[in-house]
């Protein structure tokens, strides 16, 4: 059981941690179905680590909303921000049962990694190699959901994970994990490698 | 033998389904409340009804098939993964209420740009339409029109959009984007 902290106030804007948390969220989803298909225990870990993140935040954000509210018309507008921010919560914490199968050694069974074989998005990870022509480029540049239908939503760095990058270069020997479609991930993997010298 | 192949491959072809509606629900909820669409947050709703059904089905499904005592932890991750499809469900199903309790949202709701004209609109493919038996890639609505794909629903199947989704005629897309944008829109799919 790890620790639970004490979460103190501080001023944020309530739109931009909605919407990080609306981010986070998303991506817990993504990256605890990765941890299921590749039945990793790092992975299901990385999702919990965002799970306690959650949590702080949703603390944040509502002592912030209970400063922000002024008179009646306030309190009635901003109890549906709450709500939101709470359900973003909920949404993060069936995520972290997801990465709970994986690490309590419940079972993957096969037809789940069926299941993501026949799903319209797909989940792969990759190491980006030396000679990789992705290396040195941001992530908004590489622009690979325009190009082949594929998102990064996350980059692993070491032990340090980049959730949701935009403005982050990718180097040689980070972790990529993608999603996208079957065909738009092999190449985007393929590349990784270093195995293309263009995505086309 | 032939009895459990076809009980897994229904079983199978369940998950997938609660899976995939249940993150579409999830962006489509999302974007109700960044719209502002009742419309949106409606079919959210009638999502939520239709993964309630499925779920139950998928877990009977899942208890009725006779399995070995090593089995039952492969069964219970299973029956674990779908509760957790149906609890994202209800999460978009509760977040598409907000929109639907009506009022005006609180401005940091609408995360996106205040004074936009932006709406969201539903054509049908048309027969003969132009775009028709094309993929969503080349039909290149965003680039001629500025509307955004939201979903493509065929009869009582919702897909998320996809560059190699082929349009068939009789599908309907749903849609955002600016005003100005709409009749550009329904013309092109609507042929």
């Amino acid at each position: 059981m790890s620790e639970v902290e004490r979460v103190e106030y501080t001023p944020v804007s309530v739109r931009e941690t909605l919407i990080l948390m609306k981010d986070i969220s998303e991506l817990m989803i993504d990256l605890a179905y990765s941890a299921a298909l590749f039945d990793s225990r790092e992975l299901a870990e990385e999702v919990m680590d965002l799970e306690s993140k959650m949590d702080s935040l949703v603390y944040v954000l509502n002592m912030n909303l209970m400063l922000a509210a002024r008179d009646k018309d306030d309190a009635e507008s901003l109890a549906g921000v709450a709500k939101v921010g709470s359900l973003t919560n909920s949404i993060s914490d069936a995520a972290a049962d997801i990465a709970g199968i994986v690490l309590n050694d419940i079972g993957i069974h096969p037809i789940v990694r069926e299941v993501f074989q026949r799903t319209e998005e797909h989940l792969a990870r990759a190491r980006v190699a030396e000679t990789s022509i992705l290396a040195g480029k941001t992530v908004n540049d590489l622009d690979l959901a325009a190009e082949v239908g594929v998102d990064i939503i996350a980059i692993r760095r070491g032990r340090h994970w980049m959730v949701n990058p935009k403005k982050e270069i990718v180097l040689p020997e980070d972790v990529l994990v993608a999603r996208g479609t079957a065909s738009g991930l092999e190449r985007v993997m393929k590349a990784a490698r270093g195995e293309v010298d263009k995505l086309g | 033998m032939a009895e459990d192949k076809e009980l897994f491959e229904r079983i199978c072809n369940d998950l997938v389904e609660l899976k995939d509606t249940s993150e579409m629900m999830i962006d489509l909820a999302y974007s109700s409340l960044l719209l502002n669409s009742r419309y949106l947050a409606e079919e959210v709703r009638l999502l939520e009804e239709r993964v309630d059904r499925l779920h139950t089905e998928f877990e009977l499904r899942v208890l009725s098939s006779r399995c070995d005592v090593e089995d039952v932890k492969g069964l219970l991750g299973l029956i674990r993964m779908g509760v957790v499809t149906e609890r994202l469900a209800d999460a978009a199903a509760e977040i598409a209420e907000v929109v639907l309790r009506g009022g005006e949202p609180h401005p940091v709701l609408s995360m996106v740009i205040q004074d936009a004209d932006e709406t969201v609109e539903r054509v049908v493919v048309g027969e003969g339409s132009s775009i028709e038996g094309k993929t969503l890639k080349e039909a290149r609505i965003p680039e001629e029109t500025g509307m955004w794909v939201l979903v493509v629903r065929r009869g009582e199947r919702w897909m998320r959009p996809r560059p190699e989704t082929v349009l068939q005629a009789g599908d309907v897309i749903i849609a955002s984007g600016y005003a100005e944008g709409e009749e550009d829109f329904m013309k092109l799919v609507g042929g």
